[in-house]
């Protein structure tokens, strides 16, 4: 339990940390220790191989493609990061509270019926419901990603006819 | 580690996305923008895994969803940073507040 709670402080100050932070590099960095935060909590609840995908994918894709962004666009340190936060600072904060607040409550008042599950799922069956049960949605998001990537090299690409 | 009951996953990832959305929302550079939409991404993700460690039943589709949701995001954020820096190129700015050109 006390795991629990120190693990759950360090993932909330990682998202604090990769929201607030004026550096954007430490950001990203912070954004790094959220994900491996949210990692851990897969393993405690008994995903290893959906902690294993999450840092590979995450920590492995995801930050190292959030980091070049912030080196190939201005302002990496830059003083003006923050600035123009507290125009819509407390609008946003009320927001942020309102819904803290009624997912809150609809956690706390609705009773669940759950007796923690005791046996371990396997990456076999994981393996095996996505080729049978879940066919036709893994040959959809097999394409959903590769269009997706195609798009992105060729959004990003930059336009050669122009330059000559 | 089984006496942790589920109300405490599922208020934490209440707690996580709020801090994405609060990023979201406040954040001026678009790349920290993405970055909070990416937190309130995983903070779902952490319920459906939380729901398919105490429901017997969803527990193998729990686990699907967010292998599905991962992929989701992974394109997502892909053509996100695409943009950004197509944008960078066009406008010289990653502000939210300056990319204002479809505006009447």
């Amino acid at each position: 339990m006390l795991f629990f709670y120190l693990l759950a402080t360090l993932t909330v100050l990682g998202a604090l940390g990769a929201t607030l932070m004026k550096n954007l590099i430490h950001c990203a960095l912070c954004l790094i220790l959220f994900f491996l935060g949210i990692a851990t909590f897969y393993i405690l609840l008994g995903a290893e191989f959906i902690a294993a995908v999450q840092i590979l994918i995450y920590v492995g894709a995801v930050a190292t493609l959030v980091l070049f962004a912030i080196m190939l666009t201005q302002n990496v340190v830059g003083e003006t990061t923050l600035k123009g936060l507290g125009q819509n600072r407390w609008w946003a904060l009320g927001l942020t509270a309102a819904v803290i607040g009624i997912l809150g409550s609809a956690i706390h008042h609705q009773r669940f019926s759950a007796a923690s599950y005791a046996g371990r799922l396997t990456t076999q069956e994981i393996g095996q419901a996505l080729v049978v049960v879940y066919a036709l949605p893994f040959e959809v998001v097999s394409l959903l990603l590769t269009g997706a990537m195609i798009g992105a090299i060729v959004i990003a690409m930059e336009d050669r006819k122009k330059k000559q | 580690m089984n006496t942790i009951p589920l109300t405490h996953f599922l208020m934490l990832a209440a707690v996580l996305f709020a801090i994405g959305l609060y990023g979201v929302l406040v954040r001026k550079n678009v790349v920290i923008v993405l970055m909070g939409i990416e937190i309130m991404m995983n903070s779902a993700n952490l319920n459906f895994i939380a729901f398919s460690k105490f429901y017997s039943a969803s527990r193998v589709t729990g686990q699907i969803f967010t292998l599905f949701g991962i992929t989701i995001a992974a394109a997502e954020v892909a053509v996100g940073l695409a943009l950004v820096i197509a944008i960078f190129r066009q406008a010289k700015t990653v502000e939210v507040q300056e990319i204002d050109t479809l505006k009447g």
